[in-house]
């Protein structure tokens, strides 16, 4: 099976990204980062990323008009919701919307990329 | 999408053998994700019913993440199916969505609040007003209104005006987000998330009218003052129940506020609430955060010569014929708190109420500062206060300089959460360490010494140690649910962290000078604070007569809101795939619509192969050895050898290089379906010869569809579903790299034998899949059993004794209802099980070829 190897973390707290971002990259990813959504387009408009890990409160555009803004570029990026917030409206939302899942933190670092293998995969490994 | 795959799938439908097989690919995947969001969903089920029945203290983080990620599998779910069924379903989805928003209204339910008012003066305020300005207030009120007693005057801040200030302040959903993804147990993080929401409430402006009104009050107060007014300003906590001791010295209280600040101190009050103590305590007592919300009382200070603390019975002692006190000098919270030295006095509870006990700071009676008139007719108002609130009271009080006494406060004072007998603590031979000092609260423990003098002490303290401090300040509770006892070397029953250690049933004995340097850290130690001793190492005698912490979570809000959600989700109602109520009309569970979408999918799935089966050559029937088998098999994707034959209407197991399947079958032929002697796994040939003639491994019931017995099958998926004879029995593994995805399920529902009979059948199979590291889950006559995350090897071993269980388990009907006889079956399937298990390393594959390890060197 193929596996994911860029990915683009959307989030507003500057904390999780550092953590995230170097745990994720001890593992042999490649991260980018984004604060927000002016941030994030480019990174999306151009192909970087192969999963995009996408929190639901975002400075500028809410997360789940980022994720639609996502998909509207790219209609087979895996997006992968994860927030803070444990709302059921935001996570039908999401996943009615093309979210691949919807996982609350704190998550482990080993079950997020899970997460993010999976949601590659079922997405058919070519983005 | 759904039409174009109905087309796809139409009898009509002329496709050539690579749109299909992409056709198919797209449903298995479907398949797979609705199976490993089932197997989520069953699990946060039972990790959500596990912990509702643990007695464990548990907060919203776990119920809101729990009850979200249950949602969201479900939903998964609901979405495969419909997918997979090309659009069949989907009325499934509005059923669903009704079952989830009822979920969401109970986990989400805010608290509701009466009243307009912003402010209550004193003179409105009694015990009808709890709704509005908390129990503290409200007590004080109605002390003041319906039983004449001289209280501060002053006014309360009501709920109203804290979800006012909350509300435009727009923070809440900060303050969530932060506590959220808190782990309490992580007391660093504790005080800096502790302290950040407290910046943020603090630094949050108060709305315009909300400040006004406040600062008219204040100046309203001022006016009727002689001379300079300052005042106290007190947390009363709205949302507390009626269980004893709750929330003491959780909160602020603000003493000597002049009247210009006190608008901000409302605030650092309102702060209050996130308090690091305050959110263990909530924490371990089952509250969410939004069902407590911060009253405030702003009171006139008492110009106090004495104060106090009055138990009009002892907390630890609901018989005793006194009313005791303890007094210091000036007013303050120092009794409370533990901080200073104090004056006991006991007054009979019957009249004439007679002092029949002081004892002072200093030794000497006559220095006490309080009156032995004051301290009757202290007394004599305790005793009106318990009479009039229906229990014994804890009760803080002043005596000003006019003489006159104030009451301050008056709570119930609870009994010891660990009563215990008087008890001879002569148990123990050995000498004590340390004895003497004050019961703060009742019961013995034993743990390695760690004393805490600061916040640094308070990050290093490991779980189930003895807490051993100087003095007993409230802020110390955050470590009440790692202490297994308290020791202190000053304090008494009346500080707030006694009143803690009691509620939670922690032994805690004060009062006890020399502790800090006569007990060693790490050092394991015994406390008896029933007798009053401490002694070195773990004297078991005494802790067999211990009686257990109290269950804290039973009937505390957020047990009963997940209780209350759990109606929606475990209850099972479908039950029977051939009843007419199974239908997407019928769930009124989340567990029935799990149960549907399984049922369903696996219908979809096997129509799916029966569809273009003989033109795909994806459904074949199991061909052994010279003979055809009952038994069918469904490629999912890549489960058949390559190479292998096609052409016909049968696969042979040679052929099917499912990992899972063949490990399953591999258990279920390892023997002869009845009677020694067990053959080796070496002479396999004939022995799958034999078992494939044999009725057992005959399918006796084939009135449905769903009841043939399937393997679904991919290269490392295996799905078997068996009907043998009255049994149901669905056997599933997945073999992965991917620990969420490589594990092994088992369901059993066995029929045919009266109801005893099944019950011992499902605890007998039970038992041994438990010593096979299963977890296994017996509910009724049914049986699931799970095992997860574990190395291919592990699983595979114990697929072939499911293979073995599943064959073999027919034949205990036959003995369930003689004794001797289930004894020498039981001995009979652990030797088979042994000895499949010692030949599994000897012999890993039906044949050479297919096999996926090598040869042993």
């Amino acid at each position: 099976m193929k596996q994911p190897r860029n990915i683009l973390l959307v989030d507003d707290e500057e904390e999780f990204l550092e953590t995230t971002s170097l745990r994720l990259r001890r593992r042999s990813f490649e991260v980018r980062t984004a604060t927000r959504w002016s941030e994030a387009m480019p990174e999306v408009e151009a192909g970087w990323p192969h999963v995009v890990v996408l929190d639901v409160m975002l400075p500028d555009v809410d997360g789940m008009e980022c994720l639609r803004r996502i998909k509207d570029l790219r209609r087979h990026l895996p997006v992968v919701m994860l927030t803070g917030h444990a709302s059921l409206q935001a996570s039908l939302w999401g996943l009615e919307h093309g979210a691949s899942d919807y996982c609350l933190k704190p998550i482990e670092l080993d079950e997020l990329i899970e997460k993010i293998i999976i949601a590659y995969q079922d997405a058919g490994g070519s983005s | 999408m759904f039409k174009y795959l109905a087309k796809l799938f139409s009898p009509r439908a002329r496709l050539g053998p690579e749109a299909l097989q992409s056709a198919f690919r797209e449903h298995y995947r479907n398949f797979r994700a609705l199976l490993t969001a089932n197997n989520n969903a069953l699990e946060l089920m039972s990790a959500a019913e596990e912990m509702l029945h643990s007695g464990k203290p548990f907060g919203m983080a776990f119920v809101g993440g729990d009850l979200t990620a249950l949602t969201v599998n479900v939903y998964k779910m609901v979405r495969s199916l419909i997918a997979l069924s090309d659009g069949r379903y989907k009325e499934l989805e509005d059923r669903f969505k009704v079952i989830a928003d009822r979920i969401e209204m109970i986990r989400s339910r805010q608290p509701e609040v009466s009243g307009s008012a912003f402010i209550l003066t004193m003179d409105e305020i009694d015990c009808r007003a709890v709704d509005q300005v908390g129990a503290k207030m409200a007590n004080l009120g109605e002390m003041r209104n319906r039983l004449g007693l001289r209280v501060p005057e002053g006014f309360a801040v009501t709920v109203t005006a804290a979800l006012h200030f909350m509300e435009a302040s727009h923070i809440s959903d900060e303050i969530n987000r932060r506590l959220q993804t808190l782990d309490v147990e992580d007391l660093k993080a504790l005080y800096k998330v502790s302290a950040d929401i407290e910046n943020l409430i603090r630094n949050a402006p108060l709305p315009a009218d909300l400040d006004r009104l406040i600062r008219e009050h204040a100046d309203a107060l001022a006016r009727g003052a002689s001379g300079p007014a300052t005042v106290s300003l007190r947390s009363s906590a709205w949302g507390e129940d009626s269980r004893p001791g709750s929330f003491a010295g959780q909160y602020r209280t603000r003493l000597g506020v002049a009247i210009a600040d006190i608008p901000e101190t409302y605030k650092d009050i309102v702060a209050g609430k996130y308090r690091s103590q305050a959110i263990v305590y909530r924490q371990q007592r089952g509250y969410r955060h939004q069902d407590v919300l911060m009253c405030v009382g702003c009171l006139v200070m008492v110009d106090a010569v004495t104060s106090g603390v009055c138990f009009s019975r002892p907390p630890d002692d609901p018989r005793s014929p006194w009313v005791v006190i303890h007094a210091a000098p000036g007013l303050g919270n120092h009794i409370v708190d533990g901080s200073s030295a104090y004056d006991l006095l006991r007054v009979s509870r019957e009249p004439p109420r007679q002092v029949v006990q002081v004892e002072t700071a200093t030794g000497l009676r006559d220095d006490a500062c309080l009156s032995l008139e004051h301290a009757r007719e202290l007394a004599e108002v305790s005793l009106r206060i318990e009479e009039h609130f229906g229990s014994p009271q804890d009760i803080e009080w002043a005596v000003d300089r006019n003489g006159r006494l104030v009451i301050l406060q008056a709570r119930p004072s609870g009994a010891s959460a660990a009563p215990g007998t008087d008890r001879e603590s002569a148990a123990a031979t050995e000498l004590p360490l340390l004895s003497g000092g004050a019961v703060a609260s009742r019961g013995v423990a034993a743990g390695e010494v760690c004393k805490v003098g600061s916040a640094d002490d308070v990050l290093r303290f490991p779980r189930n140690a003895v807490l051993v401090v100087e003095t007993p300040y409230p802020e110390w509770a955050v470590l009440i649910n790692r202490a297994v006892a308290v020791v202190s070397e000053s304090g008494q029953m009346a500080t707030h962290l006694a009143t803690v250690a009691r509620e939670f049933g922690v032994p805690a004995l004060f009062d006890l000078p020399g502790a800090m340097s006569r007990l060693e850290n790490g050092q394991m130690v015994t406390v008896d604070a029933t007798g009053r001793r401490v002694y070195e190492g773990r004297i078991d005698a005494l802790l067999a007569a211990a009686p257990h912490r109290p269950n804290l979570m039973e009937g505390s809000p957020i047990h009963a809101l997940l209780k209350e959600a759990l109606t929606h989700i475990t209850p099972l109602h479908l039950t029977e795939p051939d009843s007419p109520h199974f239908k997407p009309a019928s769930c009124r569970s989340l567990h029935d619509i799990t149960r549907f979408c399984h049922e369903k999918a696996l219908a979809e799935m096997l129509k799916l192969g029966r569809r273009y089966g003989s033109r795909d050559k994806s459904a074949k029937q199991l061909y052994v050895v010279g003979m055809p088998s009952q038994w069918w098999v469904v490629n999912l994707e890549d489960g058949f050898r390559d190479g292998a034959d096609l052409s016909g209407h049968f696969i042979r197991i040679e052929d099917i290089c499912s990992e899972p399947m063949r490990a399953i079958w591999q258990g279920m032929t390892a023997l002869p379906w009845q009677g020694p002697p067990p053959v080796s796994l070496r002479g396999f040939g004939s022995i799958v010869a034999q078992s494939a003639m044999n009725p057992q491994l005959d399918p006796a019931v084939r009135s449905s569809m769903s009841g043939r017995n399937y393997f679904l099958v991919s290269r490392n998926y295996c799905n078997l579903s068996v009907r043998l004879g009255y049994h149901f029995a669905l056997a599933e593994a997945s073999f992965s790299e991917l620990l969420s995805e490589s594990y092994v399920n088992f369901s059993f529902q066995g029929g045919a034998a009266d109801e005893r009979r099944r019950r011992r059948r499902v605890r007998l199979l039970a038992d041994i899949l438990g010593e096979m590291g299963f977890r296994v889950d017996l509910k009724g006559d049914s049986l699931s059993a799970r095992i997860e995350k574990r190395p291919v090897a592990y699983l595979r071993e114990r697929l072939m004794v499911l293979g073995y269980l599943l064959i073999h388990t027919r034949q205990m009907d036959m003995v369930m209802h003689d004794d001797a006889r289930v004894d020498q079956f039981v001995a009979k399937l652990h030797a088979d099980i042994r000895m499949i298990r010692d030949n599994m390393s000897a012999d890993s594959g039906v044949d050479n070829e297919t096999t996926s390890q090598h040869p042993a060197g």
